[in-house]
């Protein structure tokens, strides 16, 4: 093997090296423990249900499984599920481009609801975007 | 040789950088079996041939990858419908052509795989471009940042995942389908 496929090896793993290590850094870190949460979902005609509640999850996935009255539905993709449906009313992208956004403290999410952490007294925002 | 068959032989010279039927049907060939494989790897995140495709194809079918690519990301816009990921492919798969182009002269399972690799491992950077650009048009270039960034990270696991199952696909694949390519070689 040649001095450039080494070379080119070593860089493939070292790139490896340190994508993990950014990911190990930077990656999105849950909180343990008890929290007070609200969850608003905003639907089509811009209705506001809120849910208070006080929860141990980690990710947003989980709380909004506990909150009582909130019901939700989607399709499981390799970064969690995409929601689909909230509270029975159903964003389809294909059919008109409407799809359910996700805000943080009144800012867009960069998570789905699998990996956004979950951190005392935040407020997350479920809303009906087309 | 004639006047005739001089001429004759010219015009066919010009016309050579022209498509012809085979052309088409070729291009229409390289876009099924992408697509095709696609499908085929659907179930499985992040693991898929296109890059594999795309690299293969450049090197044999020289130019009329130009014709490729622009087809398949239109079908897949077609099938799937034209969201932010669309944008993505715009750029994403003619980056990976023009690579192939300026590393042409390689020609071992290795190096290709590690091209591929690398392709695979720094996909989800070159995805959170948009994120960055939407992020700075709305709420500036910190906040651009900082969202693109965000982006990149969530994904480094599925980057992973498709950066060594793009070098394991190349390495294994190389060697055989180079074969019927050079067998089979247009040129």
């Amino acid at each position: 093997m040649n001095k450039k496929k080494i070379i080119g090896i070593v860089a493939f793993i070292l790139l490896i090296a340190a994508l993990v290590g950014a990911y190990i850094a930077f990656r999105p870190s849950a909180t343990a423990g008890d929290k007070s949460i609200t969850i608003e979902v905003v639907n089509s005609s811009q209705e506001t249900t809120s849910y208070d509640i006080d929860t141990d999850a980690e990710f947003l996935r989980q709380a909004m499984e506990e909150t009582d009255g909130l019901e939700f539905s989607g399709s499981e993709s390799e970064y969690g599920m995409m929601l689909s449906t909230v509270n029975g009313e159903t964003a389809d992208y294909e059919k008109d481009g409407a799809y359910w956004s996700i805000m943080v403290n009144g800012e867009y999410g960069n998570y789905g609801i699998d990996q956004q952490p979950v951190a005392d007294g935040d407020v997350y925002q479920l809303i009906y975007t087309k | 040789m004639s006047l005739t068959k001089h001429k004759a032989d010219t015009i066919q010279s010009r016309n050579s950088s022209k498509l012809t039927t085979k052309d088409i049907t070729t291009v229409a060939m390289m876009v099924a079996i992408i697509e095709a494989c696609k499908v085929v790897l659907a179930g499985i995140p992040n693991v898929e041939v296109t890059t594999f495709w795309i690299i293969l194809f450049t090197l044999y079918f020289k130019k009329r990858i130009l014709f490729v690519i622009p087809v398949f990301v239109l079908i897949e816009g077609a099938m799937y419908g034209f969201g932010l990921w669309w944008i993505m492919y715009l750029y994403n798969w003619p980056l990976l052509a023009f690579i192939t182009w300026l590393f042409r002269k390689m020609n071992s399972a290795i190096s290709w795989s590690i091209l591929s690799g690398i392709f695979g491992l720094l996909y989800g950077a070159l995805c959170s471009i948009p994120y960055f650009i939407i992020g700075t048009i709305s709420e500036g270039i910190e906040s651009g940042f900082a969202s693109g960034f965000a982006w990149w990270i969530a994904g480094i696991p599925f980057d992973l995942i498709h950066g060594i199952a793009n070098f394991v696909l190349m390495f294994v694949l190389y060697h055989p389908v180079n074969n019927v390519l050079t067998k089979y070689n247009p040129h």
